[in-house]
């Protein structure tokens, strides 16, 4: 079959199409897909990891999947960060350093993720922002990360992609996975049938966690959406049929029009933020426990 | 025996990040059974430059499933945080305090998701 993939962009719409092909090929066994780019004006490059995910779980079908009339600008960009080449696509310099290559990282081989942000982090405006800004978001990406490694269950691996904006002062970077999605985890805690944005909203509560073993959480995500507030920057988050997104203080949900298999976050992070991150209230050692 | 045992958390992890639960559940082994011992135990966090609440929820958060406040609060205390970092971990205990409180009974947790369906 032959899927005409649209504009993408990091936004709803973007996730919503994606959701589209999967439904799309969701039938499709031991076949063969056809990604046609003809029809994409615009491809952000962050959104490679979500495509990824969705591309993986058709692959995985026993489809074989190729990636056909990528408009030059954009095949540029997508052989830049990496996506392209596992599609027969040649590698481009990334000259500007702008790009936080495409990765998969399967679950057995997390400690990948900390060398790549090592590597990759370092020239994505991360000098100009103060020390402060640098630390919290590198706790946050590795607690989205952390948590999609604990809850997932993505046998098919974990996708990050990344985009810096020099010019805007943007990082844009998204984490999916070709898991089992927040709904399914909620629902198999809470014993009832919570729809996608239900079960959303009840995970980004502080304190709430599916957890259920020896080790709590509930607390990564609510630190996550503290520090994107100071920051001013946005998160986007799809999960099965649910999106949501966190800006300027305002919370969104909105249902999408197909199933994203999975859970892709994106952070998009203000690099120019000169904020200090430095807690007016000290807390003594003392009075932790 | 009364001396405090100082747990180095850079030492166990082998890295200054602390960005997996499988790293806190390492050094929660460690401080476990000292604290079963009743031996004071401090955990030295020198050389660590990034921390993540799912790492403390396994190292420390998940004690409080095993010990009573007091018990910890008497046995366990940590050293060379930043203020950032000691914020992180004060959340992390208030909210592992009242998730062991209200934990739910692990074979009662875990049900088959009712459908596929939206």
């Amino acid at each position: 079959m032959i899927h005409y993939l649209p504009t993408i962009h990091s936004q709803r719409e973007g996730f919503e199409c994606l959701a589209l092909l999967a439904a799309d090929a969701e039938k499709l066994n031991a076949d063969r897909l056809e990604v046609d780019f003809s029809r994409c004006g615009f491809f952000d490059a962050n959104m490679a990891a979500s495509l990824a995910a969705v591309l993986a779980r058709i692959a995985d079908n026993l489809n074989a999947v190729e990636i056909v009339k990528v408009p030059s600008a954009i095949e540029r960009v997508l052989r830049k960060n990496g996506f392209l080449l596992a599609y027969g696509y040649s590698a481009v310099d990334d000259v500007n350093q702008t790009t936080l290559p495409f990765r998969r990282i399967q679950l057995s081989d997390k400690g990948r993720f900390a060398d790549y942000l090592k590597q990759h982090l370092k020239e994505k405006g991360i000098p100009r922002m103060t020390d402060g800004l640098g630390k919290v978001f590198k706790q946050s990406i590795f607690e989205v990360f952390q948590n999609s490694v604990i809850h997932s269950d993505s046998r098919l691996g974990i996708f990050v992609c990344g985009q810096f904006y020099p010019q805007v002062q943007r990082l844009d970077l998204t984490i999916a996975d070709a898991g089992i999605g927040i709904r399914t985890n909620v629902r198999r805690y809470l014993g009832t049938k919570v729809s996608s944005i239900e079960a959303i909203r009840w995970a980004l509560q502080g304190g709430n966690t599916t957890k259920t073993g020896s080790q709590p959480g509930g607390v990564g995500l609510k630190f996550l959406k503290d520090f994107i507030a100071l920051n001013k920057g946005k998160i986007h988050l799809a999960s099965r049929l649910g999106f949501y997104e966190y800006c300027k203080g305002k919370e969104t949900f909105e249902k999408l029009a197909a199933d994203f298999m999975g859970t892709v976050v994106n952070l998009e992070i203000n690099t120019g933020d000169t904020q200090s991150y430095r807690l007016s209230s000290e807390i003594s050692p003392e009075d932790i426990f | 025996m009364t001396d405090e045992i100082v747990v180095r958390v850079f030492d166990i992890v082998g890295s200054p990040l602390c960005v997996s639960a499988d790293d806190g559940q390492a050094v929660h082994d460690k401080i476990a059974p000292l604290l079963r011992d009743n031996r004071k135990v401090v955990v030295s966090f020198e050389r660590v430059e990034t921390l993540i609440s799912a790492f403390l929820n396994a190292a420390i958060g998940q004690l409080y499933g095993e010990f009573t406040e007091e018990r910890i609060r008497e046995l366990l205390s940590v050293r060379d945080m930043t203020s950032e970092d000691l914020t992180m971990l004060k959340r992390v205990v208030d909210n592992a305090k009242v998730y062991f409180k209200n934990r739910k009974q692990f074979d009662q947790a875990w049900k088959e998701e009712v459908g596929d369906e939206e």
